[in-house]
């Protein structure tokens, strides 16, 4: 038998297919027609970054009693990037938010991974148990920041387990250590977020196709050859949108970080958004705060286009 | 090369009886289908012979091993899934050689056994494409070879054409049983289409309901069939049925059709029954002990169907293009040879 059709499964109509509705008149009326919201987007997105590259090339600060607008007057052109290049404190804040990335992530996404497979199949109490642990997800950041502050007290719950277990008087001064209070506030982080990873990976394992995973087990493949080589792959698309989200996200954490540590001892937590928070909130110079929030626009794009390139690409 | 015997095996889904009592020995090396329309149970069946669901009474052993609780891995079946499952992240190569890299065979093993399944089944040429992109009867070639490949001494198909066009319907029938025929597998295959079943199938079990109606070879399902759902579901269109008495005489028995007239047949009870006989088997004959009215002619190329209706009874006929037949509403008298009259009880629905 040689004869092939071109009837294709998994072809979806060209763009030629899609019918070109009408010439130039229709295209006229339908930019008209989507002016507004378009005018709508331009202004929300445009505007502020346009704003903050003006203001970034300033010496602009609210104090000065100038308004924005005329911000032109303290005009210092490149300084600000030249002064970001060489200020220790903006690199050791993005050194150190990459760390907590480089750990939060990775753990998030093992841990999201492992309760998914525990929950892909049905179990008694799942639907309790998967509530219960979308719940992290819910509560507002800095709640969740305050409930870990008061947990990594000295005196606190998580000592006094330790104290449990240990048999004597636990006393660790969590917060109050450089390298404890990085430690207690990843584990926040996780804490929190480990659930949308789990959330979205369980999406994308359930709509692993079933009967894929029966032929696979049907061959003869062990439950780890089946997940290797059919979940895993299929969950490909899925993986990639929750890591890029949760890197865009961790490069933004700020709430948890500020209750439990305000970003100290000293700067030991001082993570990138903390740093601006007060570099904004304390010193006042706005011009350069601008050049700062730039360069991170500049770092999550370039991360955004590496997750959007993997995406076209599987 | 394994005997499939089922035993009392009955499957139920909640109050539902998806399965009832089913006694089927599908012997070594044959090919028997599964035939009924959907949610007769046949898939249930199916599932229950390959391991994916549990019987809820009753046993399947393979040449004798009971199979309960023996997991789909372990059980040497071949499944080809009614679209296909294949995997489509993978080429065509990888799909093929899934199963013996599962069960840990060498990598020339493989590399030989796939190169020559590929080329049985035609399919050297796009060994290294990319599965997603394939045409529907490739897809399907490559279904059967990624089960084949591994050897199982059972395969199941379940409804493997419905996907396809009719044209491309007719060579794979051909197809699939040239396959069986070189694999020498024992083969099961689920479908609703009688056509399949009668073209393909050694013997056919026909299912409705849950229940396992009747199993015989293609013309014995045809020419005898064990009740009137059979009757009515085998043969295009199937058999005509109308209601009657039957009554004892001088000359020998005779039914009696009311409207349509009396019919002499070879049987001595007496009492209500079911007349049955096949369209094809009408015989025009304008001295015919029956009549009935032309309700519609369609003429279909090589044949011509006659929809007849007298009182309340409602029959087809079936006859070559080069008879003549009468004009809608016209009358139409024929004869229905005895022997090939199946009378059956209208209580029961069981063949007399």
């Amino acid at each position: 038998m040689t004869d092939m059709t071109t009837n294709d499964m998994g072809a979806t109509a060209s763009p030629q297919d899609a019918a070109v509705p009408g010439g130039s008149e229709e295209k006229r009326l339908g930019l008209w027609l989507t002016l507004p919201a378009q005018l709508l987007v331009i202004f929300i997105a445009l505007f502020p970054i346009l704003m903050q590259v003006y203001i970034s090339l300033t010496d602009w600060s609210p104090l000065d009693g100038i308004p924005w607008y005329r911000a032109y007057e303290l005009w210092i052109g490149l300084l600000n990037y030249a002064d970001l290049a060489n200020d220790p404190r903006f690199w050791s804040a993005m050194w150190r938010t990459c760390i907590v990335m480089a750990i939060c992530v990775p753990v998030q996404f093992l841990l999201g991974l492992g309760l998914a497979i525990l929950f892909v199949d049905d179990f008694p109490g799942r639907r309790v148990l998967y509530s219960t642990i979308l719940v992290p997800m819910m509560v507002v950041p800095a709640v969740a920041g305050y409930m870990f502050f008061m947990l990594f007290q000295s005196g606190g719950p998580v000592n006094d387990i330790l104290s449990f277990f240990a048999g004597r008087p636990v006393t660790i001064a969590w917060l109050s250590d450089p390298d404890l209070a990085l430690f207690a506030t990843i584990v926040s982080d996780i804490w929190q977020w480990t659930p949308l990873m789990f959330l979205i990976l369980l999406a994308g394992m359930v709509s692993v196709p079933q009967d894929q995973q029966m032929a696979a087990v049907l061959l003869g493949a062990s439950w780890w050859r089946r997940f290797r080589t059919i979940v895993l792959p299929r969950m490909k698309t899925i993986i990639i949108i929750a890591v890029a989200i949760r890197v865009i996200e961790n490069f933004k954490v700020f709430d948890n970080f500020y209750i439990m540590t305000g970003g100290g001892p000293g700067v030991a937590t001082e993570t990138i958004s903390i740093y601006i928070y007060k570099v904004t909130q304390q010193e006042l110079i706005w011009g350069y705060v601008a050049a700062i929030a730039l360069a991170i626009l500049i770092v999550l794009s370039v991360v955004s286009a590496l997750a959007i390139k993997k995406l076209r690409s599987a | 090369m394994t005997e499939i015997v089922m035993q009392n095996l009955g499957r139920d889904f909640g109050d539902f009886t998806a399965l009832a009592d089913m006694d089927l020995t599908i012997g070594s090396g044959e090919f028997v289908a599964l035939l009924g329309p959907s949610g007769c149970g046949k898939s249930t069946t199916m599932n229950m012979i390959a391991g994916m669901l549990d019987p809820s009474h009753g046993e399947i052993r393979f040449d004798g091993r009971n199979m309960n609780g023996v997991p789909m891995a372990k059980r040497g079946v071949g499944f080809v899934f009614q679209n296909y499952a294949i995997f489509t992240h993978m080429t065509v190569r990888d799909n093929l050689a899934y199963g013996l890299r599962a069960q840990g065979v060498g990598r020339a093993e493989t590399d030989r056994r796939v190169g020559d399944i590929a080329e049985l089944l035609q399919l050297t040429p796009m060994l290294e494409r990319k599965a997603a992109g394939l045409s529907v009867n490739i897809l399907q070639r490559l279904a059967i070879g990624r089960s084949a490949v591994v050897e199982p001494a059972i395969f199941l198909l379940d409804e493997p054409l419905s996907n396809v066009d009719a044209a491309f319907r007719a060579v794979m029938r051909a197809e699939l049983k040239s396959l069986q025929r070189q694999f020498r597998q024992t083969m099961v295959y689920v479908t609703h289409d009688q056509l399949e079943a009668m073209t393909m199938a050694d013997r056919i079990a026909v299912m409705d309901h849950g229940k396992l109606l009747q199993v015989g070879t293609p013309l014995e399902v045809y020419n005898h069939p064990a009740d009137t759902f059979v009757a009515r579901f085998i043969g295009a269109p199937g058999m005509n049925l109308l209601r009657g008495t039957l009554r004892g005489g001088d000359t020998g028995h005779t039914v009696d059709l009311g409207a349509a007239g009396h019919c002499p047949v070879p049987t001595r009870q007496g009492g209500e029954v079911l007349f049955g006989f096949r369209p094809e088997q009408v015989h025009p004959d304008a001295a015919g002990p029956l009549q009935m009215t032309v309700a519609t002619v369609e003429r279909i190329g090589a044949r011509t169907i006659l929809h007849l209706a007298a009182g309340e009874h409602r029959a087809k006929a079936v006859l070559d293009s080069e008879t003549p037949v009468p004009d809608q509403g016209e009358p139409f008298r024929f004869a229905v040879t005895p022997d090939d009259v199946r009378l059956f009880d209208p209580e029961t629905e069981r063949a007399i």
